[in-house]
């Protein structure tokens, strides 16, 4: 069975914000036709004491990183276009190193459930960026 | 101004850790959702983390006679809020909670001494003893999970207590 994957993220340059916790359930069926991934999503606020908690819940980290870049928006869809940094030792943030050279464009809507043309607008929008930037869909499968 | 609150708890036992987990809700902050371990964290986060739950129910098993609630009458006098209610265990009264708050101080040392004579005007001898929630950090700033964590010993030292026979009743 595959583990339970939940992902909890939290800002390094904003102090007292809330941490984000977000579950991302499987790709859903029918998804082939689709122009974008989607999947079910739950996003909650929480304290931050969060990472403490889910050890507590059984949970065990799987891996980290800092993300550092820019975000964009364009009514729903958000653009977020950000370098990965490997950390060098658990939970130090401060001694980072860039993954690659290159940025990760990443464009992804949250929507109510059943909406799924906004696939559409989606693919509309990644064409404008070509060839920039050729975004395309991906399998989470192939990575996992 | 008198208006009914609750907090509540269901405890359910992980299925990973084998260890106890409380998720409460508290109408005192209805937008909130409380996650706790006896002696560990506790957890604050939005209504959502009810949906999460749901999705994690594979994990863990309701502990028995898990739901516990609270539900009363919530009464302001100057700077005091005051909520008396009746302990339920499901269909059963078990006993009676009443919470204390000193609104305009956020460090519990600072206003301890207050709080205990207030509480002595209308409790006499039952009024407690410094909560253990306090412990070491007596100059830390209070939280909602403070009184959350107080509410989780009353609760239990309310379920580990006998069922008071009609009979015994006063």
């Amino acid at each position: 069975a595959s583990p339970f994957v939940l992902r909890a993220r939290r800002s390094m340059d904003k102090s007292g914000m809330p941490w984000h916790l977000r579950y991302l359930g499987q790709p859903e069926i029918g998804d082939k036709n689709r122009h974008a991934l989607v999947r079910n999503c739950v996003d909650i606020a929480t304290s931050d004491n969060l990472t403490d908690f889910l050890v507590e819940m059984g949970f065990r980290m799987d891996h980290e990183f800092v993300a550092k870049g820019h975000v964009f928006r364009k009514g729903i869809m958000k653009i977020v276009v950000y370098k990965i940094f490997r950390i060098l030792m658990p939970g130090n943030t401060e001694s980072i190193e860039p993954l690659s050279l290159s940025y990760l464009v990443e464009l992804n809507v949250v929507a109510p459930a059943g909406q799924d043309v906004v696939s559409d607008d989606m693919r509309n929008f990644a064409e404008q960026l070509k060839p920039l930037v050729h975004l395309e869909k991906i399998d989470p499968k192939r990575l996992m | 101004d008198c208006w009914f609150y609750s907090p509540n708890t269901i405890a359910l036992i992980s299925g990973q850790t084998g260890k106890l987990m409380y998720v409460m809700h508290n109408s005192e902050y209805p937008l909130s959702c409380f996650a706790l371990f006896e002696n560990g964290p506790c957890l604050i986060a939005d209504a959502n983390f009810d949906i999460l739950m749901v999705k994690l129910k594979g994990f863990f098993q309701n502990a028995k006679a898990n739901k516990i609630e609270s539900r009363g009458t919530r009464y302001q006098y100057c700077d005091f809020l005051v909520k008396v209610g009746t302990v339920t265990m499901g269909p059963s009264a078990r006993g009676i909670s009443v919470e204390v708050e000193y609104c305009p101080c956020v460090i519990a040392n600072d206003c301890w001494n207050l709080l205990m004579e207030f509480m002595q005007s209308f409790m006499g001898n039952h009024t407690p003893g410094i909560p253990s929630v306090f412990g070491a950090k007596h100059d830390s700033i209070y939280s909602p999970a403070d009184t959350m964590v107080q509410y989780m010993e009353l609760f239990n030292k309310i379920r580990k207590q006998q069922q008071v026979p009609v009979a015994g009743i006063r």
